[in-house]
């Protein structure tokens, strides 16, 4: 397909009215935390109000860029929106609204909430500057940037858990990032400033053990933040230790964008063919696989339901690895349409896990016996996104499953077939004895007895619960309507593969 | 889907889903007022259902096949009915209409009515769509909608019991459906474009093929109970409450068997031509030989199963397995004959629609018995003909219908398969396959044991107990929903014509296989004597076995657990959650063995660290100044602090004598003294500053040239000697203060007061004197004395001049002596740098000290920075020459 440029000014939007948002936070805390909410809102809203005007666009093939800010006379720094970049800016954009809104909710009675918010927005600026990157530097830019300016909002609560878990975390994504800088030195060494497009920036002409350096790098950069199995040990710890709604963002978008740098090193940078030729994917897609199923294994037996689902969020996270790794074209769909739809049930199952501990302080499994009595459009909201999760249709994750499934027979890979099913039947394994639990299972009397006599949550965190539920099954049963991310994801797909 | 031309485009499929769909969404609302609104609801919508698929008869009839689509999922779930989906669709919503109508009555005595009547019709919507899915995406869409949301209608009572037997139902069924995905995305590998039609030929391999069968079969076959995956059914089919055991019994468990049916039948095999060779369908045929194994063994350890139940519900469901092994036999003997499978299918498809009208009214009958005196086991009951004379009819006729008596539907059915298994027997011979054949005649002997069993037990005979006033045949819905199920029994039995020309042979045309055995069927075999004989061994079978099951108590046996599949799931699915807790408790012994490592890494690198810094001091200390080891080192240091001491004791000593000297003479002038004191502290402290230095002097000496075993064991004894030596001090002081005072130079006697006590002194004499007498012996000792002697002084430097070395020889010399000679001045210079006394104690000394070591490490960096330097510069001249 041609592809247009159209510069837009909305480009750079996108990023700036979130550090609008993040600037005016302080100022308004002062004056009115009403005031400051509606602010917020709108920041996000217009951000995601932009992300969503890329996408018509984009469908009919335009990529929208602006040439931001020279830093040096031969690197500028440059914003592109292609369809990978835009179906990831838009599931970040919209999540980050459905978390924010949770967030005035949640967030109410915390301490340091200026602080919270301004991160919160920042990151959110970050996460937009990652997906509309268009070239490497920039890439490197904000991802380092949205790296470690997420510490505070992973130590927010400050509680002494929470700051072991932002030293782990802070630890490891800096050694990711490190590498990933090295990567990026090494390929602008061997390439210079180049546009991210799907020729790829190297070639096989170059020295094929520094193309393997840069690739691992990249592999190794980026697989700290998508949580590659030997890599991901920083997850377990930094999800229960945030607050519920960043949780959500920080499984749903902060492990994807992991993900969405590997998507970027390999369709990018490398481009398709060189790593054919490299036959490098192999060792990913093995190491994707283990990630599926032992994280998936070690999920089954974690009592504190926040580190059970970011043990999930790994193996899902490992999906899309897998699903780029396999070098095909429905696997890829399959892959990236993952990274939406993933966003979207994870996140609703962390804003249940968040309302459990507001509103009845339940943080564990084997207390949520009978819960649905006292919370049933909670645990319906988790019920769905655990449904979904395992790939029942028609619910998202089923649009994920079936496209990587496809795609796994389209290269000749049936083997990964028991990959995904046995990802799949351990997420059911993991999550429905939750869902068991809450509608069937008698409440132990003691609970019952006790203070926290708590009830369904204000709207104000209900509404986005439900709201990124019903996403859940909009994003399956609807999956084909143009504009959803699986039409993008397809569209990205056949660009990179060059159909 | 080019091959189906004639395909005819009508709504009512997606009507036929979204009705109830719909529909459900009103029972509660409706529920809400009035609980009869919500009954006539349901029964309606059930009822519109049954209207909707009887409309589709026509269409089919006219098209073959008639298709629709909605939008959503992947882009659009199609819809195609041909003549076998409209089967299906048909007695799926007949049965559930009878259901529904007889819940009505039945729910009475169960809570969460809104409830079942919602999942009741959503499951219906689900069962329709499945049936008449026309792509295998919606096939496995409504395939899992159906098993997920009957999950509902299973746990309905909440017991405990049925909570254990949710449990079960829904691993299996969740299974299942991941089985059933994964066979569907390998069909399309092999080239299926999704459409429920033939798979080319040429895609993929034997294996992938055999794999794609084999995970259908599983996926569909634990929805149909089928052997080795059936062990849910009998425990989940009982706890529900009875009109949903019979639409679970009846029905659901018909789209399994619709699954395995589409599997053989239309998607492996060849191309919709009637002029194929025998090969083409070799593939089709070993299939199908696999499901009529299963079918056989499912159908005979049915039955052999039911023969031990007490409960009749239980006994039903696994009878539900034993007839899902006919039906499965059927199937695969028509997969097995394959272009000339008709008869397998008719029958196969025959016993699906029988068995679905039997076995629903069987479960509402007992249900029915259930409603009115809550008791299930078969041998507390009895004698209730007479109680529940309607109930007693319709269940009698299902039990015919079921054990096959002639002009009842079971019989139509199991002979068309009978005949099926006799002919694949006698198309290649295989004599297994007669075995197969004698099996079938067994188990209907037992199919019929067991149910003379149910109606001996539960009818006729003596009542076990009391009976209350309440027991009596059940309310009008209750009867009608029965009613009508034993009506259509009876019907299919007496003109089995309706089916086998009204659909069997359309539809059979419709997809290229040879219909004219079933016309054969009709006029030679349909109530011939042959068939009447097989029906009459069977039930010669089922007496038999029945009564000498009751006189040596046999129906009371019961095999060993391990016997059971079942144990084997249970012992795997638990050894798996073991896997996985023991798999988490390695990784978390991993976590704090690694945390616990990286701690042991830094403690230990610290002190390491720390190690390698010291060395490195000592290091640099050694090249700098050629001064003693560490040790030494710490020696000397401990020396200077000593006599730092004692230095200080030294003045206080002679400023106190002063001052006692002052006391004495109170005649000295108040304004001189002050002064007085000043100038006597001014000469001790010059003097005991020279002593120090002139003991240190003399240790750093001894140190140097190897003394210091004799240096360090005297040291402490020799100073705390040397107190004797401030009396003279202080005495010169005092005498020299006046003078001092007066402004007269007195260098000149204090140094000869100096030179006095020093010669008295004899520090270094002192040392040797107190040391213990082997320092000779000690080989450091030794060396430090050889070491000195080798040391050039000037006259050696005299001496090698004379000897006539070459200039450069001389100046390396003369330069090694010089550095040599510098760091010797300068450690024994540096003793006495600092000479304040304001300050006080050892930390002061110490610090001084550190500040000179650390002078000296600079230095020593310093010069080898610019040493590096010197060497860069070097090298870019080389370069650049």
């Amino acid at each position: 397909m041609e592809s247009q440029l159209t510069t837009s000014v909305l480009v750079p939007l996108a990023f700036l009215l979130p550090i609008l948002g993040a600037v005016l936070v302080v100022p308004l805390t002062r004056e009115s935390p009403r005031a400051r909410g509606v602010m917020l809102g709108v920041c996000v809203a217009a951000t995601a109000g932009i992300a969503v005007s890329f996408v018509p666009g984009v469908l009919d093939g335009t990529v929208y860029e602006t040439y931001l800010l020279q830093l040096t006379p031969r690197i500028w720094m440059y914003l592109r929106v292609d369809a990978l970049g835009a179906l990831f800016g838009l599931t970040a954009s919209v999540l980050w609204l459905l978390a924010l809104v949770y967030s005035l909710g949640y967030m109410a009675d915390e301490h340091r909430q200026s602080r919270y918010y301004a991160f919160f927005m920042l990151c959110l600026a970050w996460t937009m500057g990652v997906a509309y990157a268009g070239n490497l530097l920039t890439f490197l830019i904000f991802y380092e940037l949205f790296s470690i300016l997420t510490y505070p909002l992973v130590v927010h609560e400050e509680t002494p858990d929470a700051m072991a878990a932002g030293t782990k975390y802070i630890i490891y994504i800096l050694i990711g990032g490190s590498l990933v800088l090295l990567a990026v030195v090494f390929t602008f060494f061997l390439a210079g400033d180049q546009t991210l497009t799907t020729a790829g920036i190297l070639d096989a002409g170059m020295d094929h053990t520094s193309l393997l350096v840069i690739f691992w790098c990249f592999v190794a950069g980026f697989g700290v933040k998508a949580a590659i199995m030997p890599l991901h040990g920083w997850v377990p710890d930094a999800h229960p230790a945030a607050p519920a709604p960043f949780s959500a963002t920080l499984s749903g978008i902060m492990v994807a964008a992991g993900c969405f740098g590997i998507m970027r090193a390999v369709f990018n940078v490398f481009g398709v063919e060189l790593l054919a030729e490299l036959d490098v994917m192999r060792w990913l897609a093995y190491l994707a696989a283990i990630t599926v199923v032992v994280a998936a294994l070690l999920a089954v037996n974690q009592d504190n339901l926040k580190r059970r689902l970011a043990y999930s969020t790994i193996s899902q996270m490992g999906y899309v690895t897998l699903g780029v790794a396999l070098l095909g074209e429905e696997a890829t769909a399959g892959a990236l349409v993952h990274v939406a739809n993933h966003a979207f049930m994870k996140g609703t199952l962390f804003l249940c896990a968040g309302l459990l501990i507001k509103q009845v302080g339940l943080r564990n499994v084997s207390q949520l016996a009978g819960i649905a009595r006292r919370m049933p459009v909670t645990m319906a909201a988790f019920a769905v996104a655990a449904l979904g999760m395992i790939g029942t249709p028609p619910l998202a994750g089923f649009v994920s499953k079936w496209y990587l499934g496809l795609g796994m027979l389209d290269v000749d890979q049936p083997l990964y077939l028991a990959v995904l099913l046995g990802g799949a039947l351990l997420a059911a394994i993991y999550l429905l004895p939750i869902v068991y639990a809450a509608y069937f299972k008698e409440p132990a009397p003691l609970a019952e007895r006790s203070e926290r006599t708590g009830r369904e949550a204000p709207l104000t965190m209900l509404v986005p619960l439900v709201v990124a539920a019903a996403l859940t099954v909009v994003l399956g049963a609807a999956a084909a309507v143009p504009g959803m991310p699986l039409s993008l994801a397809r569209l990205a797909a056949q660009v990179v593969f060059g159909g | 889907m080019e091959e189906f031309a004639h395909a005819g485009f009508s709504p009512i499929p997606a009507l036929m889903v979204l009705v109830p769909l719909v529909g459900a969404l009103l029972m509660r609302p409706l529920g809400k007022r009035s609980e009869l609104a919500r009954d006539i609801a349901a029964v309606a919508i059930s009822g519109s259902v049954v209207a909707l698929a009887a409309a589709l008869v026509p269409l089919v009839e006219e098209y073959h096949r008639v298709t629709c689509y909605l939008p959503g999922l992947l882009g659009r779930m199609h819809f195609t009915v041909d003549s076998f989906g409209m089967l299906f669709a048909l007695f799926t919503s007949f049965v559930w209409f009878c259901s529904t109508l007889y819940s009505t009555g039945y729910m009475k005595h169960e809570h969460a009515r809104d409830r079942y009547q919602t999942v009741s019709l959503v499951v219906l919507a689900a069962n329709i769509g499945v049936v008449l899915a026309g792509d295998l995406v919606t096939l496995y869409l409504f395939f899992e909608a159906l098993g997920l949301v009957a999950y509902l209608l299973v746990v309905h009572t909440e017991t405990d019991e049925a909570k254990k037997a949710s449990i079960k139902y829904f691993w299996m069924t969740v299974l299942g459906g991941f089985a059933l995905v994964g066979g569907i995305l390998i069909t399309y590998a092999l080239g299926s474009t999704g459409a429920i039609g033939p798979i080319p030929l040429e895609g993929g391999s034997e294996a992938l093929r055999w794999t794609a069968f084999v995970l259908l079969v599983a996926g569909f076959g634990v929805k149909a109970g089928m052997l080795p995956v059936h062990v849910w059914l009998p425990d989940a089919h009982p706890v529900a409450p009875s009109p949903a055991s019979a639409l679970l019994s009846g029905v659901m468990i018909k789209a399994g068997a619709y699954g395995i049916f589409r599997v053989v039948e239309a998607l492996f095999r060849p191309t919709l031509s009637e002029e194929l060779a025998e090969e083409a369908w070799h593939l089709t045929s070993q299939f199908g030989l696999v499901i009529l194994w299963i079918g056989v063994a499912t159908m005979f350890i049915g039955v052999v199963l039911a023969l031990g139940q007490h409960n009749a519900k239980r006994m039903l469901a696994y009878h539900s397995v034993s007839q899902m092994g006919f039906i499965l036999a059927g199937i695969g003997a028509a997969g097995y004959l394959g272009a000339h499978g008709a008869m397998g299918v008719a029958g196969g498809l025959y016993h699906v629609v029988n068995h679905a009208l039997f076995k629903a009214c069987l479960f509402l009958g007992v249900g029915a018995v259930f409603f009115r005196t809550g008791e299930l086991d078969m041998y507390k009951l009895g004698g209730l003909w007479k109680r529940m004379p309607m109930t007693f009819v319709f269940t009698a006729i299902a039990a015919a219908g079921i054990t096959g008596v002639p002009l009842f539907n079971g019989f139509v059915s199991k002979c068309l398969i009978h005949h099926a298994i006799v002919e694949a027997w006698e198309l290649h011979g295989l004599a297994s396959l007669g075995v197969a054949e004698k099996i079938y005649i067994v188990t209907c002997g037992g199919t019929a044991c067991s149910f003379i069993k149910l109606i001996g037990f539960v009818f006729l005979g003596k009542a076990k107990q009391e009976y209350g006033p309440e027991v009596k045949d059940p309310p009008v819905a209750m009867l009608a929903g029965m009613g009508l199920l034993a009506a259509f029994i009876i019907a299919l039995g007496l003109r089995p014509q309706i089916l086998i020309d009204g659909i069997f042979t359309p539809g059979l045309h419709a997809w290229a296989l040879h219909p004219d055995i079933l016309q054969e069927y009709l006029h030679e075999y349909f109530l011939s004597p042959g068939d009447l004989m097989s029906v009459v061994i069977a039930f010669a079978i089922g007496f038999t076995v029945f009564f000498t099951g009751i006189r040596f108590g046999l129906f009371h046996l019961h095999p060993p657990k391990w016997f059971g599949v079942d144990y084997w799931y249970r012992r795997t699915a638990h050894g798996f959650l073991g896997f996985t807790r023991v798999l988490d408790r390695a990784y978390g012994a991993y976590l704090s063995h690694a945390s616990r490592g990286l701690r042991w890494l830094r403690v230990n690198y610290r002190a390491e660290s720390e190690r390698l810094e010291r060395q490195w001091r000592r290091f640099v200390v050694t090249i700098s100044t050629g001064a003693p080891g560490p040790r030494n080192q710490h020696f000397i240091q401990r020396a200077y602090v000593l006599l730092e001491r004692e230095r200080q004791a030294t003045v206080r000593y002679a400023v106190t004598t002063v001052v006692r000297w002052l006391r004495d003479h109170p005649s000295f002038g108040e304004e001189r003294r002050q002064p007085l004191i000043d100038a006597a502290r001014d000469i001790a402290t010059y003097m005991a500053g020279r002593l120090q230095k002139e003991r240190m002097g003399v240790l750093s000496d001894m140190v140097r040239t190897g003394e210091i075993d004799v240096v360090r064991s005297a040291f402490e004894s020799v100073v705390a000697d040397l107190t004797e030596f401030r009396q003279p001090v202080a005495h010169t002081a005092i005498e020299l203060a006046e003078r001092r005072m007066a402004g007269e130079n007195v260098l000149r006697e204090i140094s000869a007061a100096m030179n006095r006590i020093v010669s008295d002194e004899r520090f270094d004499l002192r040392l040797r004197e107190a040391a213990p007498r082997q320092y000779m012996i000690g080989s450091a000792a030794h060396l430090g004395q050889t070491a000195r002697q080798a040391l050039p002084t000037p006259a050696t430097l005299r001496a090698y001049q004379a000897q006539g070395l070459s200039r450069l020889e001389r100046a390396a010399k003369w330069s090694t002596d010089i550095a040599r000679l510098v760091v010797e001045t300068m450690t024994q210079e540096r003793v006495s740098w600092f000479m304040e006394d304001r300050l006080d104690a050892a930390s002061v000394a110490l610090t001084r000290r550190g500040i000179q070591r650390y002078a000296r490490d600079m230095s020593f960096n310093i010069a080898v920075i610019v040493l590096v330097l010197l060497a860069f510069l070097l090298a870019v001249a080389v370069g650049n020459a």
